[in-house]
């Protein structure tokens, strides 16, 4: 067994501030030193969540989209929806894949929002909302906990 | 020799060929100050000989590095420093303006350093300051006001930046900013895109004339000691336009350092406004406060996806230009939020 990443991070970041940071003399090595120490903990925080926090969001915005589907009347947005919620599975469990994905859909979003947002009718309003909803919620997946904000 | 030495002795080299009649001319304790996240800032000092006497003194100079949080133009933020020379509005002196690269490598401009000054945005929460911290606050937005007083046509500011029409003026901001974030986005931003789209469908009321607006009026860009506000800095943003920008920008949560609800960590939106509008006799229409509040998280955002874009192209390998990424990126989207009534 070996310490996880995180840890090793968050580990890495403390020595900076311990056993570095006092010997540091100059205004522009402490700001490098403690932003050093402050972006490590911010991956290592990032490093353990990234692949969850992106499936979560995936399988929210497909469920949105396939929503959207009967709701939008412009074909070739239905056609971008039907394209993109056709397969489901994240087949590549890598970061940078899940990312890749992840653009996809919420650039669809993007454009499904906009043509939401001028569809009349309770439908459109309540999906609408749903819209908004998950958009709060994707800021609650990228939250940091640095006491920063 | 240490970089820093061979930046001393181009600065040197420099300042002969600039000051009349100078000889033995030195410089020294050159450092940098972190921050700058747009443009390299460093202090020197400098001592010269002339006919008859010894002369010395202490500079800033402001560097473009090979890539920032924005792209600006050095001789817009110096017009504009110029034209508040001798107003109600301090501003450091300027000195001189290079846009070549052959002496330092890089564009620049020095200007005279204002001594003794604090400016960075925790200092003016420390002991020292709670007696006077109100009357600081008092005086930022009297000076706001002053700046937007200022008589601007005449100056050399209308030669580095557009007039626009008082009710074009929100357009011309959002069209740039939104070019910005086109430009420079990794990925897609779902909440500013929103936020883009209420913007263009509730444009604000036109303001009643056209004035100077800084564009970062905040607390972090200002020089102050306990005895007050000395200088005003950072205008590589300033243009022409509407001046409930500049008392929006100055709002943004982003900039509640104290996380209280007090702007800037030391004042209250209403007191703020109050004081603002008795120094400038006009009221501040709320609808166009909130308009530009929600303006401000596109432009923040902006600059943000700006740095971010920066730092992955391997165009700069400053530090804050990532930190700023991973701190205000969601943080931007969940003010946002906020300011649509969207948020938590």
């Amino acid at each position: 067994m070996r310490p996880d990443s995180p840890k090793v991070l968050f580990g890495v970041a403390g020595a900076l501030m311990t056993q570095i940071m006092p010997e540091v003399r100059t205004p522009i090595a402490v700001q490098t030193v403690s932003l050093s120490a402050a972006l490590l903990s911010m991956v290592a925080q990032e490093f353990d969540r990234a692949a969850s926090r992106q499936v979560e969001e995936n399988r929210a915005i497909r469920a949105l989209l396939s929503d959207a589907h009967d709701i939008v009347g412009d074909l070739a947005l239905r056609g971008r929806i039907k394209a993109e919620t056709a397969d489901p599975v994240e087949h590549d469990l890598h970061v940078s894949a899940l990312q890749l994905v992840n653009d996809r859909l919420r650039s669809l979003l993007i454009d499904v929002h906009a043509a939401v947002e001028t569809t009349p009718g309770g439908a459109a309003a309540t999906l609408n909302d749903r819209i908004w909803d998950e958009l709060k919620e994707s800021t609650r997946r990228r939250h940091l906990a640095s006491g920063l904000a | 020799m240490p970089a820093f030495r061979v930046v001393e002795a181009a600065l040197a080299k420099y300042l002969t060929s600039r000051i009349v009649g100078s000889s033995e001319l030195t410089v020294s304790n050159l450092f940098r100050i972190p921050g700058g996240a747009s443009r390299e800032t460093w202090m020197f000092d400098a001592t010269w000989s002339e006919p008859g006497h010894q002369s010395s003194g202490a500079f800033v100079l402001r560097k473009d590095p090979p890539a920032s949080l924005l792209t600006t133009e050095r001789e817009l933020e110096y017009a504009f420093y110029e034209a508040f020379e001798n107003s109600d509005v301090p501003v450091p002196r300027m000195r001189w303006l290079e846009n070549g690269s052959d002496d330092l490598g890089a564009p620049f401009f020095i200007m005279d350093r204002i001594l003794g000054c604090d400016s960075n945005t925790t200092r003016i929460q420390a002991p020292e300051y709670v007696p006077v911290r109100d009357n600081l606050a008092k005086q930022m937005y009297e000076i706001l006001a002053s700046i937007h007083r200022f008589d601007w046509r005449g100056t050399g500011i209308e030669k580095v930046t557009p007039v626009p029409a008082p009710d074009e003026c929100w357009k011309h901001e959002l069209d740039h900013w939104e070019q910005v974030i086109n430009e420079n986005e990794l990925s897609p931003q779902p909440v500013i895109r929103a936020g883009i789209r209420w913007l263009r469908a509730n444009p604000p009321p036109p303001p009643d004339r056209i004035t100077v607006v800084h564009a970062d009026y905040r607390v972090g860009n200002f020089l102050y000691t306990p005895q007050g506000i000395h200088g005003i800095v950072d205008w590589e943003m300033a243009h022409l336009g509407d001046p409930i920008e500049d008392i929006a920008w100055s709002f943004m949560e982003a900039w509640e350092w104290t996380r209280d609800g007090r702007k800037g960590g030391i004042i209250w939106a209403e007191d703020a406004i109050r004081i603002y509008e008795e120094a400038t006799g006009t009221r501040v229409n709320r609808e166009a406060l909130h308009w530009w509040d929600v303006f401000g998280s596109v432009k923040g955002q902006a600059i943000w996806l700006t740095g971010a874009r920066s730092f992955h192209d391997g165009k700069t390998a400053e530090l804050i230009i990532p930190f700023t990424s991973y701190w205000l990126i969601n943080f931007q989207d969940e003010i946002m939020l906020r300011a649509l009534g969207r948020g938590a």
